[in-house]
């Protein structure tokens, strides 16, 4: 009876020898009862990242403003100044087939087609496509990029797109597109293609700020050091098919004075701004 | 790792550039190209769009430009294995300038910034839910 009781009892108090000894004839053997995996550690809601973490990992691909948003930038500040009406027109050689080159002069003229493409004549804009075809074609670009520019022509010349959705296709294809393509793996092509889009944009806004009685308004629009800092690094580095010495050596004096000039303490003032347009137009003059 | 985007322009050639896959790559800049797309009649355009695979607790990170006066936005999308993506904008001297708040594979920043500067998209696998290592997620940077 007692130990009837104590079992009993037992098997009011325990689960788990209840599961063992109420069952009956034969004690079971005891096992380990499994643990409970370990609970995941829940990530915390900031990531612990330095200065040095942020700085050493990053990816440039979304460092270098579009054209069309410096012109919106402009605008945001006020000043009127269409940056279409002040594009030169601009003589390049277009036989000069070297990467660097080609891939300069290629972003200049995606940078123009971008500011224009709404309000261009039909010619012009056309004229403008075809460089860029003939640019990707210089650089390897891929017969993919070669087919959109060429529905994109046909479209254009048989009035088949409205110049807003063409704004569109070709603001995704200079700012998603053009960036991932792998142009045979030559890693200087894309930020080349950007500084000469970027150069473009800093000549004409420039120019427009020179042409204003106020020019406190330049360091808002032209003070990048870490995008110029960023087409340094590629144009001083060793590359496969560099540019005429000519070129790459004027494109690195102006990316030199454009850095201290973007990390000068004060404020850029006139004459700043005339050497941002002098030092631009001798690179784009160049190409 | 960055995947070049398979784009499809609306109305034009479907261009299918790919390369190496990565698993819900595609997925992830389907759902973008279409909040992209949508935010044309907004007012957006785009600054960059690309997608990288993420493991759980792990970041990526992007440095940007902004310009003052301009208005921007850092759209995300992940694939099904995501369970939430944070993205987060740290200035130059590491602080935290701007977060989504949300729990979900599609957040989303907007941010008007001060000045004209260089800042950092973080974006920060909180949480995967399938079984696999790491998910697709795609970023764009749009501005109006």
């Amino acid at each position: 009876m007692k130990s009837l009781r104590s079992l009993t009892g037992l098997c009011a108090s325990s689960a788990l020898i209840l599961a063992i000894a109420c069952g009956g004839e034969e004690t079971p053997e005891v096992t380990t009862p499994v643990e409970a995996p370990a609970p995941v550690p829940a990530t915390p809601d900031t990531p612990t990242l330095s200065v040095a973490d942020l700085q050493a990992n990053a990816e440039n691909v979304a460092l270098v403003p579009s054209p069309v948003e410096t012109q919106k930038a402009l605008e945001s500040a006020g000043i009127e100044t269409q940056l279409s009406s002040l594009i030169p027109e601009h003589k390049f050689d277009m036989k000069s087939a070297d990467i660097d080159h080609a891939a300069l002069r290629t972003g200049v003229v995606l940078a123009d087609t971008l500011l224009t493409i709404r309000n261009s004549e039909k010619d012009v804009l056309l004229a403008r496509l075809e460089k860029i075809r003939v640019g990707m074609e210089q650089l390897n670009g891929g017969k993919d990029i070669d087919a959109t520019l060429i529905d994109m022509r046909d479209r254009i010349t048989a009035v088949a797109v409205s110049r807003d959705e063409l704004l569109k296709e070709f603001d995704e294809l200079s700012g998603a597109v053009i960036p991932e393509l792998e142009f045979n793996g030559n890693k200087r092509i894309v930020p080349l293609i950007q500084a000469g889009s970027w150069l473009e944009g800093a000549n004409l806004v420039a120019k427009a700020v020179t042409g204003l009685e106020e020019v406190s308004v330049a360091d808002t629009l032209l003070k990048q050091p870490d995008v110029v800092t960023y087409f340094i690094g590629y144009v001083t580095g060793e590359g496969a098919e560099k540019a005429p010495e000519a070129v790459t050596m004027r494109l690195e004096q102006s990316l030199n004075t454009l850095k201290e000039l973007a990390e000068k303490e004060g404020a850029l003032n006139r004459d700043d701004v005339a050497t941002v347009v002098k030092v631009t137009d001798e690179v784009l003059a160049l190409l | 790792m960055t995947k070049r985007f398979s784009i499809i322009l609306s109305g034009m050639l479907a261009l299918g550039i790919t390369t190496t896959a990565i698993a819900g790559t595609d997925e992830a800049e389907s759902c973008l190209r279409t909040k992209v797309w949508d935010g044309y009649a907004e007012g957006w355009g785009i600054r960059t769009m690309t997608s990288t695979a993420l493991a759980a607790g792990k970041t990526r990170n992007y440095l940007v430009t902004f310009y003052k006066g301009n208005e921007y936005q850092i759209e995300v999308c992940g694939d099904k294995d995501v369970g939430n993506v944070d993205v987060i904008l740290y200035d130059t001297n590491g602080r935290v300038v701007e977060r989504d708040s949300t729990d979900g594979r599609e957040p989303k920043v907007s941010f008007k910034p001060p000045e004209t500067g260089t800042y950092y998209i973080v974006l920060y696998m909180r949480d995967l839910t399938g079984d696999k290592d790491e998910a697709g997620v795609a970023m764009a940077v749009v501005y109006r």
